[in-house]
């Protein structure tokens, strides 16, 4: 037992009761003979306690009105939408959707909005005023396309419809590079992605409203993050690892 | 099963805004980081095994959520929001909301850890998460685990020794 090493780890485990049969055994022995050891085991055991408390401390559980509420209504949503899907089929045909890979685009810009926000349980009707038709339209102008081949993340270029920005870079599981980037004119803006076939494809695009000047991470947003997470976007390419993609061929 | 999420869900809320606060200290986050990991969980609730246990799955949820932001703040605040971006990442200055409640030693220890110490903390001692499933939420071996936490305890004994 004295071979036993009593690192942190093992001390901190035991008063976890996190360990198994005979090293435990060994461990109450040792504790028993060596006032060191048991203090170091005590003191495991305090920081557990002291840590309980201060995150148990009842401010630290209160939740705001506002966020209960806009929880509940989320929720209401989703079981609304629950019943109401239960007898129509759309949950396989949104999968079938994700899963098509070519000929996307115009039809892809409406339909994928549809089928994200279906999937969150609400519908993008608070988006409709942002205007579907003048800035969706310019997505696939060579003037986008080239600048998408161009910029990198986190750049602008002001281009004769509005100013184009490049949020982020991925490359899918089948090697095809896709970007997100943000479209804004003075009344409306787009966050789309596209990817690289030959020539770069708009697959998603969702109107987002211009007065949006604070984070507001559960709206557009998060259609935006659904939608990579559904086409297994992974990480951010970065630095020189996007410049290299940016300058392979299109594939 | 997912009939009864919602449920879950609001029973749950309690513990994931404390989560959320160790995650990114700025009270307004995390409520935003808790509507949207909801909102998440909802959209994918047939990925929920009945059985398994609702905390630890939304806990996943609520972190990768987080990270989701982490990632896109990154690339996305590079040429401007430079101060949206502090904010995100916790900006000590901005007045995190633990402070607030700093009345003990042992809180402003644990406000001062990095935040991979203070997430572990907060689900086995405070969640009472086993060190694997702590290790699943986060993704990381269970090794790690321990060593991030054994760490911030003994730097948490250190710091309040004295008081």
């Amino acid at each position: 037992m004295s071979q036993l090493h009593l690192s942190d780890e093992i001390l901190m485990a035991f008063a976890d009761g996190e360990l198994d049969g005979p090293t435990t055994t060994a461990i109450a022995k040792t504790m028993a003979e060596d006032p060191a050891v048991a203090k170091r085991i005590t003191d495991f055991q305090q920081s557990r306690r002291l840590t309980r408390s201060v995150f148990s401390a009842g401010s630290m559980l209160d939740v705001p009105p506002q966020l209960r509420a806009s929880v509940s209504a989320q929720i209401e949503t989703y079981e609304a939408a629950r019943r109401a899907s239960s007898d129509s089929h759309v949950e396989s045909a949104r999968r079938g959707w994700f899963h098509r890979k070519s000929s996307f685009v115009q039809m892809a810009l409406a339909a994928s909005i549809a089928a994200v926000a279906l999937s969150l349980g609400y519908f993008a009707g608070s988006r409709e005023g942002a205007g579907a038709g003048g800035l969706m339209a310019q997505l696939e102008t060579p003037a986008v396309h080239r600048t998408l081949s161009t910029i990198a993340s986190g750049q602008d270029v002001e281009l004769p419809f509005g100013r184009l920005r490049v949020i982020s870079t991925y490359r899918l599981a089948d090697g095809s590079l896709c970007r997100e980037f943000r479209l804004q004119a003075a009344k409306e803006a787009t966050n789309a992605v596209a990817c690289r076939r030959n020539d770069w494809n708009t697959t998603f695009a969702v109107a987002i409203a211009v007065t949006e000047a604070e984070y507001a991470p559960s709206d557009g947003d998060d259609l935006m993050t659904t939608y990579l997470r559904n086409i297994s976007a992974g990480e951010a390419l970065m630095g020189d690892a996007e410049a290299r993609a940016l300058a392979e061929p299109g594939r | 099963m997912p009939a009864a999420i919602g449920q879950e869900l609001v029973a749950l809320l309690p513990r994931l805004r404390r989560f959320a606060l160790v995650l990114c200290r700025s009270q307004p986050l995390a409520d935003d980081l808790v509507q949207g990991a909801c909102e998440r969980a909802l959209a994918n609730a047939d990925s929920w095994s009945p059985g398994t246990k609702f905390d630890a799955w939304m806990f996943r949820i609520l972190r990768n959520y987080w990270i989701d932001h982490l990632r896109r703040m990154r690339t996305e605040g590079m040429a401007e929001d430079l101060s949206q971006q502090t904010q995100l990442i916790g900006d000590p200055g901005e007045g995190p909301i633990l402070s607030r409640l700093a009345l003990t030693d042992v809180q402003r220890a644990i406000d001062n850890l990095p935040q991979e110490q203070r997430e572990v903390l907060l689900l086995v001692c405070a969640e009472d998460l086993s060190y694997r499933e702590t290790a699943e939420i986060l993704g990381v071996p269970i090794g790690t685990v321990m060593s991030r936490l054994a760490r911030a305890r003994k730097r948490l004994m250190e710091l309040t020794a004295a008081a």
